[in-house]
């Protein structure tokens, strides 16, 4: 194994930890856009051999082990990367996404010593090792490694709220992390390695065993904190609200479906071969998949602040990639890994706007700024084409992957996850859509519920060109809209057989073609109350705020921003999740 | 060895994280909380600590014991060596978190810290605020 390609498998990991090295040695010496330049060319470099490397994996999982520790006997001593196909273009895509956020930042963080740049390359690193890994521990370090890059970057402003929002965050994140490595110890225990084959191969030996369920419990509650699911979805909307935009195009791009990335390898390759664990997924994953869908859309309705309307937009969202992890099929997952991608790039760019927005507007308050985005014209259509695109608009990779988790859906008979999901998305651009119509189009004079959301108003610095921040946004939008469909059509069933080492299966079933248009028709719909609401009768108009006010009321105080509250969720999460577990 | 010994690191771990969570849930002063999180993280030192130990064996140091010489699990020590890590670098990590949200609101109690709930918000927020910070200090 000295040369080949799975001597590649390191360097997307290495090549940011060098960056980041290098950068942090020299963080006084570096003029101006220096930091910028490399920071944007080690993700480049990331996303270029990520790619390469997911190419070569496409006739079988590349593995590499560190130090030439490889197994013998059976006994798996050593750690090592093994990355399939799917894996590699996830990497690819998270190395992308770096890139354009970078630009899109181009100069936003100036006067700190490309400290910025530093932790994202830290970030970046850390969730290509997490995608790579196949050892249980080093996906735990992994996870750690983002958790920490994540914390100090949502505290980058140093204010009042990004403070509190930050603790929340590092609070509820590490306690995930505790859960994640009690159940790696009792996994470990049991099957005596950490290797995620060895651990598949033990658990297949081992018949039911409440350890094995124990330990699935805690490794994928944490996960579903990393991946925002109701009712661990709480930090989420405080960190994601509070993080400067670049930081949050990252969290929402790829942070939080990287978890669900994870719980995915987790349950498709480690508990496989547990009966007890299959059995309780279906029902425990679309259930909570479905619920999350639903309260992330309608939370998204009410918000005002654009950055906590996108966070509950992203909640809905991981709700409906759960269901598509649900449906236990590789259509389902390979449904769902396309789905990371296109919604990645649509929710990437939409972080962006609201950038935009705070840069040039000086406001992230859909109220205060109404009819304020009059003079930068196409940041408002590249909003209401993303609005579009996020609700289900039939063109680009989000529609694939959104077609693909539908048939997978529709072909195990999970029909309220089905509706679920289409009703989530249509909720979630209807909010986007009608925020985008308001501030670019000064409609809506007469706010409803959202009035009363939480907001405050921030700023970032407007130093730099809207073409330059919009140029990003673009390729985010255009990438999404652009990439062949046939392209990634030929190459998802056998990447997702790779990846949940089921047969592979010739062609995926796709949902009904009329079902995105339910919830394009569902967003218009949504967004046209919202808009003129003022010109409705009042006969429509008074029964719907009726009915709407007290769950409403109820919804927002539940979403508190208290860490204790958040903290109880949290147990009961863990309680619910065990007791389908025992049942099944 | 006994039913008691096999049993009682699992019960001190779970009892560990259970009252560590219910000290966050239950706290008013982020440094209380910082020691509640560094609390549940001690549960997941006891856990691992118990999986790997064997009674009777020595430390898996065999340098003078012949190779073959029963010892308690590495692996797992290993485990706990970079959770105590991860663990001070949360700690230091929340700990200027804390020291900063301080210094701007001149207070560490997570009622008066949530995030986005102050300042210029509307009049139905605020009302609701004060309507839920009523109900729990009567509670």
């Amino acid at each position: 194994m000295t040369l080949g390609p799975a001597a590649l498998l390191p360097l997307p990991v290495a090549v940011p930890l060098v960056f980041c090295a290098a950068m942090l040695a020299t963080a006084h010496l570096l003029p101006g856009r220096l930091p910028d330049i490399l920071a944007t060319l080690a993700a480049l470099g990331v996303a270029i051999l990520s790619g390469v490397i997911a190419l070569h994996a496409a006739d079988g999982p590349l593995v590499y082990w560190f130090g030439g520790w490889e197994p013998r006997d059976g006994v798996h001593l050593g750690i090592g990367f093994g990355v399939d196909a799917a894996s590699g273009w996830i990497a690819a895509f998270i190395g992308l996404l770096y890139a354009l956020t970078f630009i899109f930042a181009w100069g936003f963080f100036d006067r700190t010593h490309g400290h910025f740049h530093i932790l994202m390359l830290l970030f970046l690193a850390a969730m290509v090792g997490f995608c790579f890994t196949r050892d249980m521990f080093n996906l735990f370090v992994w996870f750690e490694v983002m958790s920490v890059a994540a914390f100090a970057l949502t505290a980058y402003h140093l204010e009042k709220s990004a403070l509190s929002g930050a603790i929340n965050f590092t609070v509820i994140n590490s306690l995930a992390g505790f859960l994640m490595l009690g159940g790696i110890g009792l996994i470990y225990a049991r099957t005596g390695t950490l290797d995620f084959e060895g651990i598949a191969a033990a658990v297949a030996r081992g018949g039911r065993d409440p350890v094995v369920a124990g330990a699935f419990c805690l490794v994928a509650a944490a996960l579903m904190i990393k991946g925002a699911i109701v009712p661990f979805q709480f930090w989420l909307a405080d960190a994601h609200a509070v993080a400067p935009s670049p930081v949050s195009v990252i969290f929402s791009g790829a942070m939080v479906s990287l978890g669900l990335f994870g719980l995915a390898k987790v349950s498709a390759v480690v508990f496989a071969g547990s009966e007890q664990v299959q059995h309780a997924l279906p029902n425990l994953l679309t259930g909570l998949g479905s619920f999350t869908a639903l309260l992330g859309g309608w939370m998204a309705l009410l918000q005002r602040h654009l950055k906590r309307m996108l966070a509950f937009s992203t909640i809905s969202h991981a709700g409906i990639m759960l269901t598509a992890l649900g449906s236990l099929s590789s259509a389902g997952t390979g449904g769902m890994l396309v789905y990371i991608v296109g919604h990645g790039l649509v929710k990437g760019a939409l972080f962006m706007i609201a950038g935009i927005l705070l840069a040039t507007r000086a406001s992230i308050d859909e109220i205060v700024l109404r009819g304020l985005g009059r003079g930068i014209g196409p940041a408002g259509i590249a909003m209401a084409v993303a609005g579009l695109l996020l609700c289900g608009l039939p063109v680009g990779v989000l529609d694939q992957g959104t077609r693909l988790v539908q048939g997978a859906l529709s072909q195990q008979g999970h029909g309220i996850a089905l509706a679920a999901c289409a009703i989530g998305a249509g909720l979630t651009g209807a909010a986007v859509l009608r925020a985008a119509g308001r501030i670019f189009l000064g409609l809506g004079p007469d706010p409803g519920d959202e009035a009363g959301a939480p907001s405050e108003d921030e700023r970032e610095k407007a130093n730099r060109p809207l073409w330059l921040m919009l140029a990003p946004c673009c390729v985010l939008l255009a990438l999404d809209v652009g990439l062949p469909a046939s392209l990634i059509a030929d190459r998802i069933p056998r990447a997702a057989s790779a990846f949940t080492h089921r047969p592979a299966v010739e062609a995926l079933a796709e949902g009904p073609l009329w079902l995105p248009w339910i919830s394009v028709a569902l967003a218009l719909a949504g967004a046209g109350y919202g808009l003129f609401r003022n010109l409705l009768p009042k006969l429509i108009v008074r029964p719907v705020s009726a009915t709407q006010s007290a769950p409403t009321r109820t919804l927002e105080v539940l979403h508190s921003g208290l860490i204790g509250d958040y903290a109880a969720w949290l147990a009961i999460g863990v309680a619910m999740i065990a007791t389908v577990l025992t049942l099944s | 060895m006994s039913v008691v010994s096999n049993i009682l690191p699992y019960a001190v771990a779970a009892w560990l994280f259970g009252a560590g969570l219910y000290g966050i849930a239950t706290s008013r002063n982020f440094i209380h909380l910082v020691g509640c999180l560094g609390v549940c993280q001690s549960a997941t030192y006891v856990l691992l600590l118990g999986l790997g130990y064997r009674w009777g064996s020595i430390a898996p140091i065999f340098y003078d014991h012949p190779p073959g010489t029963p010892a308690v699990d590495p692996v797992m020590q290993a485990l706990v060596l970079t959770d105590i890590v991860v663990g001070a670098t949360l700690t230091a990590l929340l700990l200027v978190l804390t020291i900063q949200a301080y210094k701007r609101s001149g207070s560490l109690d997570p009622e008066k810290l949530r995030p986005m709930r102050t300042g210029r918000g509307s009049g139905r927020a605020e009302g609701l605020d004060r309507g839920d910070s009523g109900e729990r200090t009567a509670s």
